[in-house]
């Protein structure tokens, strides 16, 4: 038993091996992994964030090759599929459906949904000066995977991620706010690769908050301290909003 | 250039029928080309672009614009689906039709109207397959589009395997620094 856990974490630990990684993720990008081999690789995916998100760059890359082909017109049924299919599936239970996703059988939903029922019920935008924000961070595959919240009372933001992030060695997590309008985003700090953070705001950071359009977690390189926007991979990003949390 | 697919996209995410009708008319001819050449079938190109726009349509809200171009994103959810197809069928050798081969449509004698076309993104991607040997882009190329297993491939080009899986490898590892 012990040789098969062996076998894994070093196996979990070659894939922590950037330069490794990378050739593996533009092998599958590219198309020419094959047999076991792709198959051990998207086990790998489903639980290393970044190792996802480095093969979605690199599918991006390749994907633009579609532009190189030649136009071939498909025959008129099979729009018909697709219209039937879509029709037959109405009404839509469009969209953003997080609400839905394992973050919630897992149970931390409920967290999540009394923030945003005493939002609603205790906060008037237009009359309130809010007290509090949160946001609920989602991966690229919409699964909700960590919830932030920002309180005036203590002038603390606080990162919870509910599901461990697979951080390479020589990397770390950092937060961003970015404004409603665009332009350069706030660098909130580090975070943890699991469980909860917490980072103690300025008054100046707390003000900012209102401007605030969403929030995102990057990978970046340990002590890169020059950074003012993200550099590496957005892993998890979410919508700020205004709250009433105790 | 300007990504004039990604507003019938996000419009696709709010579940509007008639943006995904007519983003379906304008990108089809190509994503249907992409299927022809990975089933090379007829019949399973098209049973891949239903099932693929099928996807389009649960998962628009996934696409995020700033992270890449709607076409690009629409093509991965299709090659992707083509592949799995593939990989239940395991019978494509057999139902090869085979005008759907070669690379003619990629070759490096693209006329300058046909070049206006396209994107910054695949221009670059092609200036970085350019300094890469003939045979090592062609691997990687057919590899791609048409889906060939290292074996396939060496089958086609005549030579051995472990030369066609160091091809590949040795170029994707060139074309790495190029690509980032």
């Amino acid at each position: 038993m012990s040789n098969v856990n062996n076998r894994a974490n070093n196996s979990t630990k070659r894939y922590q091996n950037p330069e490794l990684f990378e050739q593996l993720a533009i092998e599958y990008a590219a198309g020419s992994m094959q047999g076991r081999a792709k198959k051990r690789f998207e086990t790998l995916m489903e639980t290393h964030f970044y190792l996802r998100a480095v093969v979605d760059a690199y599918e991006n890359k390749f994907a633009t090759l579609v532009e190189l082909l030649p136009d071939a017109k498909p025959s008129n049924q099979v729009w018909a599929g697709i219209e039937s299919h879509i029709k037959a599936s109405a009404p839509q239970e469009k969209k953003t459906s997080w609400w839905k996703t394992s973050f919630f059988k897992q149970g931390f939903g409920l967290a999540a949904m009394a923030i945003v029922v005493s939002a609603v019920l205790l906060l008037n935008p237009m009359t309130v000066t809010p007290t509090s924000y949160a946001a609920i961070l989602e991966s690229d595959s919409n699964v909700a995977m960590a919830m932030t919240k920002i309180k005036k009372s203590d002038m603390t933001l606080t990162v919870d991620i509910m599901k461990k992030v697979n951080v390479p060695d020589n990397m770390e997590l950092t937060l961003w706010c970015h404004p409603k309008d665009g332009g350069i985003p706030m660098k909130m700090g580090t975070i943890s690769e699991s469980g909860k953070t917490n980072i103690k705001i300025s008054k100046k950071e707390w003000q900012n908050m209102k401007d605030v359009g969403f929030l995102a977690i990057s990978i970046e390189h340990i002590n890169d301290n020059k950074i003012v926007k993200p550099s590496g991979k957005i892993l998890l990003h979410g919508q700020l909003t205004t709250a009433s949390l105790n | 250039m300007e990504d004039i697919y990604a507003e019938l996209l996000q419009k696709t995410a709010t579940g509007d029928q008639l943006a995904f009708k007519k983003l379906y008319e304008e990108t089809s001819p190509k994503l249907m080309s992409l299927c022809l050449r990975l089933m090379r079938t007829e019949a399973l190109a098209e049973d891949v672009l239903q099932e693929g726009f099928i996807k389009v349509w649960e998962k628009a809200d996934t696409f995020t614009p700033g992270k890449g171009r709607a076409l690009t994103w629409m093509s991965t959810v299709i090659r992707n689906k083509g592949l799995d197809k593939l990989r239940s069928l395991k019978t494509k050798a057999a139902e090869t039709e085979i005008q759907y081969e070669g690379l003619e449509f990629a070759s490096a004698d693209l006329q300058p109207d046909n070049m206006e076309d396209l994107s910054q993104d695949v221009k670059g991607l092609m200036a970085c397959l350019d300094t890469l040997k003939p045979d090592q882009k062609e691997c990687i190329l057919l590899s791609y589009y048409y889906g060939h297993t290292h074996q396939e491939l060496a089958n086609k080009m005549g030579r051995p395997l472990g030369t066609i899986k160091a091809w590949i490898r040795r170029g994707l590892e060139d074309i790495r620094p190029c690509l980032t």
